[in-house]
């Protein structure tokens, strides 16, 4: 695809967005995280501003090393800022105790990993249901798992489930918490492409039919096609933020 | 659903928790079981005491008459006061049996324990209560007509009754340490039934009082010193020797499970810090899931407790039904107690309490360092830890060792939590045997020592109390015999009182003393000699002085001390006839001594034993020992198997990823085990060599509980250093055999592959 043409088509998207303004969930505002002290100061996210509507299906792109994993890491509130300010729902999450950290990420957020993360010893199911311990009304875990197409693995283990299978769980798992969002980690990092596709479409789907803000972290540029909103990252700053008024279906992405 | 994660957990490493189990389990199996044995032993003896009203003090002399014990009895303090004459009649059965008779009064302080028949009757002049042990071997029952003599004299009584006697519960006649319920008994009459009542004078004057401090004082007083002995109950033989029995097995039942508790909180500590480390991803994926710490943290300790807990209930349930009933029978073989039964304490369960606490708190520890990280830290895989080279490392040494040596050497120096708890498993596993071992060969040496280095003579004639010089020379020449005297006497020093034996020889050759290194040693002929532990006790040594008197005798005799020998059981005083002679007294022989067999039946003599019996009994006694000894062998390849294998399957899993890769590079299966092995030899050699002496110290602190007669020889013997060995060392090559299957079948492809 050509990147001027491109160029054009987001501008003038940019315009059209203006318009139909969706309300605001996330904003980073000059968020900074440091690691190490004295003289070897890494700065992982350096001075950040963005924000994220709504519903929206954002990627975050970079290479590796770029501070995606911290910017991921700081929404999700599973490290701390340095620095500055990130409102999620309205609420600053910077300087949150433990306790509220750990309640927030309870709440808003639905992690995805790259490697999946199931609990070995525990079924599909189960790992879906652990979601009983953390909320008051998660959404029912059987549904969910008929959601994402994986009604008959209930009873089966991770290890007897396929890369993307399991992926499909990690979804499910993190939807029935009926988070605010879903953070995803390289969702597809471990997967061949078709079963790769597969899960960005569901990930879409949840974007698209089920209004839930969906972010992924990913150092594959393909995917930008499909995302309402492209956040580049690079040495831990921002380089570029792209609103897109007529993201693609996954499906129709070329890989 | 996280209760379902933690058994299946639990099922992915099993032995690990089967250990944590085990271990748990046998430290409070051990310890209610053998704690369930003497607290019943306790609870069954104290009510015997109480129930039979057992006397407080014992007064000895020649014939109390009703206005000295009125005296006594008007002591403040005192409650009350009962007489009785103590004779020793020969019964009327093969081996002419001791039977002591006790004529009493009242019947109401050390009153007998009826078993069957009909109770005590001070009117009934025909009738006696025997001693039920006496009677079983004799094959006796109420109704039967009981034939003795008593000073010669041929009488014959009814047996109305079988009883027991709270002073009895350690029976045993003066000349054997054991008891022999064929050769000795004992039985109550009535004053009445006395054959002359009108010249019946009591011999003894049972005492019941509160309290026992400055009575003796009170009672000389009262009694203006007419009387011989004096014994308070925690001195009298039968309350003594029981007591330090208990007192043994108390001991052991504190320290063995303790080791135990140890090995479960290593095992905790190594199981869980590495379950949690190995689950470092999922505890990271809990906490970014929205889990709240305190949930992961409880879940996690959980795994501790829960087997803890199981391990505890299991022993605590299974405990004091079945360990006691193991000590029973070689107990009541030697102790007579109306109950057998063992006792459970409230102190149980507050030990299996500390037992669980402490497990959690060890569980808790290991979980909590990993918690502190931020979700995102414990997400990312732990970073490498950073090695440093060692010292050794950087010695010329160093390149000269082989890469078995230098990777063994390295793999032990950074898993040290692995390597400490292994060589505690191989010092505890040895500590046991060296102790079960050197206690056996305690017993085994002592035996010996008695038996064979000291008494040289084959039979022991015991005199009759009234048999005359005639008599003791016809019998000293029939035998081709040694006269000795024994008697009980007091002695004291340094403010110590202690009651001890006397033994007076008249040019014997059939004893041969022996000195600290158990060496025959030649007393002097012409001084008063000392036991080596009597010694110890009083404080004196060679040239102090010290006073002793016999029992019934009036007035201190003051000796110097011209020679300290050992002798392993009765502890005191020994001198020659001469020198007896010189000091004063008239030595009246209560015993021949003879190398020869003894068949027939001579005037004067009241029993024979011969030291092949005196063997067998002293093998008897310690029958109770021995069940004590398997325990602790078990207990140690337990101990040992457990841990040994633990860590095995602990260090193989962590290295298995290095094995895979050793394996792809070409090393043999047979080269990896023996990598495998040589760690384990390494820890079995410094636990083996730590543990030997820790054995031996607790072998010696378990002997001095066997009371103030018994001097125990306590050597390590060079078979039980090499049978501790073997049985260490075998454990642990037995232990790395079953791994070698396992390298064997180490799949490289598999765990090379990603971490989770």
């Amino acid at each position: 695809m050509n990147p001027i043409f491109n160029d054009i088509k987001q501008q003038a998207f940019q315009r059209a967005d203006c318009c139909k303004p969706r309300k605001e969930i996330i904003r980073f505002q000059n968020v900074t995280r440091e690691y190490g002290s004295g003289d070897h100061i890494l700065k992982a996210a350096d001075d950040m501003s963005f924000s994220i509507g709504e519903g929206e299906f954002v990627v975050i792109l970079g290479p590796s090393g770029a501070g995606k994993s911290t910017l991921l890491n700081l929404l999700g509130g599973m490290d701390f800022a340095t620095s500055g300010e990130i409102f999620v729902d309205g609420e600053n999450i910077v300087g949150l105790s433990d306790d509220k950290l750990t309640e927030y990420r309870a709440t808003h957020v639905g992690f995805i990993f790259q490697f999946y993360n199931l609990i070995p010893t525990l079924t599909a199911l189960e790992n879906v249901a652990l979601t009983k311990k953390i909320v008051k009304s998660p959404i029912e875990a059987r549904e969910v798992l008929a959601l994402v197409g994986l009604a008959d693995h209930a009873g089966q283990f991770p290890a007897q489930l396929s890369g993307g299978e399991q992926q499909r769980v990690s979804i499910a798992r993190a939807v029935a918490k009926n988070p605010t969002m879903l953070l995803c980690d390289e969702p597809t990092g471990a997967l061949d492409s078709e079963t790769g596709v597969v899960v960005l479409e569901m990930l879409q789907t949840m974007s698209r039919k089920h209004g839930r803000t969906v972010i992924i972290v990913t150092h594959n540029a393909a995917l930008a096609e499909a995302a309402d909103r492209v956040v580049r990252i690079k040495n831990g700053k921002i380089r570029e933020i792209i609103e897109n008024p007529a993201p693609k279906a996954v499906s129709e992405v070329n890989w | 659903m996280l209760t379902r994660k933690m058994l299946r957990d639990m099922g992915r490493h099993k032995t690990q928790f089967v250990s944590i189990f085990l271990m748990a389990f046998l430290a409070v199996f051990i310890y209610t079981g053998v704690g369930g044995e003497w607290r019943g032993l306790e609870k069954s003896k104290n009510d015997f005491y109480r129930d039979t009203n057992l006397a407080d003090v014992w007064l000895y002399g020649n014939g109390f008459t009703d206005k000295q014990a009125e005296a006594v009895a008007g002591i403040p303090g005192v409650t009350s006061v009962e007489r009785r004459l103590e004779l020793t009649a020969l019964a009327d059965f093969d081996g002419a049996p001791v039977l002591s008779l006790y004529f009493v009064e009242k019947n109401e302080i050390s009153s007998l324990y009826l078993v069957e028949g009909t109770g005590f009757d001070k009117a009934d002049t025909n009738g006696i209560w025997i001693d039920k042990r006496f009677a079983d071997v004799r094959n006796l029952t109420p109704g039967d007509t009981l034939k003795f003599t008593l000073n010669g004299q041929p009488l014959q009584k009814t047996v109305r009754g079988l009883v027991y006697s709270a002073e009895q519960v350690f029976e045993s006649a003066s000349e054997t340490l054991t008891p022999d319920f064929a050769a000795y008994g004992y039985a109550y009459l009535s004053a009445g039934a006395f054959p002359v009542p009108e010249i019946l004078t009591y011999s003894t004057l049972l005492v019941k009082a509160g309290d026992t401090a400055d009575l003796e004082d009170k009672i000389s007083a009262a009694l203006n010193g007419k009387y011989s002995i004096y014994l308070e109950q925690q001195n009298h033989p039968s309350v003594s020797m029981f007591n330090n029995e208990i007192a043994q097995h108390k001991m052991m039942g504190d320290i063995f499970p303790v080791v135990f508790l140890l090995i479960a909180l290593l095992t905790m500590l190594t199981t869980m810090t590495r379950i949690v480390t190995n689950q470092r991803i999922q505890i990271g994926t809990l906490k970014a899931m929205g889990f709240k710490k305190g949930v992961i943290l409880r879940h996690y300790v959980s795994y501790g407790s829960f087997l803890a807990l199981l391990g505890a209930v299991v022993g605590l349930i299974t405990g004091p039904v079945s360990l006691p009933y193991l000590f029973f029978p070689s107990m009541s073989g030697f102790y007579t107690l109306p109950e057998w039964k063992p006792a459970f304490a409230p102190i149980f369960l507050a030990v299996s309490a500390v037992l669980v606490l402490s497990c959690t708190a060890v569980s808790r520890f290991a979980c909590g360092r990993l918690l502190r990280d931020t979700p995102a830290d414990t997400l990312r895989p732990k970073a490498p830890k950073t090695f440093r080279h060692g010292v050794l490392e950087r010695t010329r040494l160093w390149e000269k060792l082989g890469f078995n040596a230098q990777w063994n050497l390295r793999d032990a120096t950074r898993n040290r939590a692995r390597s400490l708890m292994a060589i505690i498993g191989v010092f505890g596993c040895t500590a046991l045997v060296v102790c079960a071992l050197s206690m056996n060969d305690g017993m085994e040496d002592l035996k010996i020592w008695q038996y064979e280095t000291i008494n040289r003579y084959e039979s022991k004639l015991t005199l009759n109390e009234n048999a005359t010089w005639p008599q003791i020379d016809g019998v000293i020449a029939a035998v081709h015999g040694e006269a000795v005297q024994e008697s009980n006497i007091e002695i004291r020093a340094n403010g110590i009182k202690k009651t001890g034996a006397l033994l007076v020889t008249d040019n014997v050759t059939l004893i041969q003393p022996t000195d600290a290194h158990l060496k025959s040693a030649a007393l002097p002929a012409d001084g008063v000699s000392i036991t080596m532990k009597m010694a110890d006790t009083l404080g004196v040594k060679q040239g102090d002085t010290i006073e002793w008197h016999i029992y019934g005798a009036e007035g201190w005799t003051e000796s110097e001390i011209a020679a300290v020998y050992r002798a392993p059981s009765e502890q005191g005083l020994a001198m020659t006839r001469t020198h007896f002679e010189a000091i004063g007294f008239t030595f009246h022989p209560t015993a021949i001594l003879s190398a020869e067999a003894i068949a027939a039946q001579l005037d004067g003599v009241d029993s024979v034993r011969s030291t092949a019996e005196s063997m067998a009994g002293w093998d008897d006694l310690t029958e109770a020992m021995y069940i004590m000894v398997y325990l602790l062998i078990a207990a140690a390849a337990v101990l040992s198997v457990v841990v040994l294998y633990n860590l095995g399957l602990l260090s193989f899993t962590e290295m298995e990823r290095e094995m895979a890769t050793l394996k792809v590079m070409g090393l043999k299966s047979r080269k990896l085990r023996n990598l495998l092995l040589t760690q384990n030899l390494w820890f079995s050699a410094i636990g083996f060599a730590l543990g030997v002496p820790s054995g031996m110290w607790l072998t010696r602190i378990i002997v001095t509980m066997s009371g103030d007669s018994f001097d125990f020889p306590i050597y390590l013997h060079g078979l039980t250093l090499a049978v501790s060995f073997v049985f260490t060392f075998g454990l642990s090559v037995l232990v790395n055999l079953l791994f070698s299957r396992k390298i064997r079948r180490l799949n490289m492809v598999e765990s090379l592959k990603a971490m989770e």
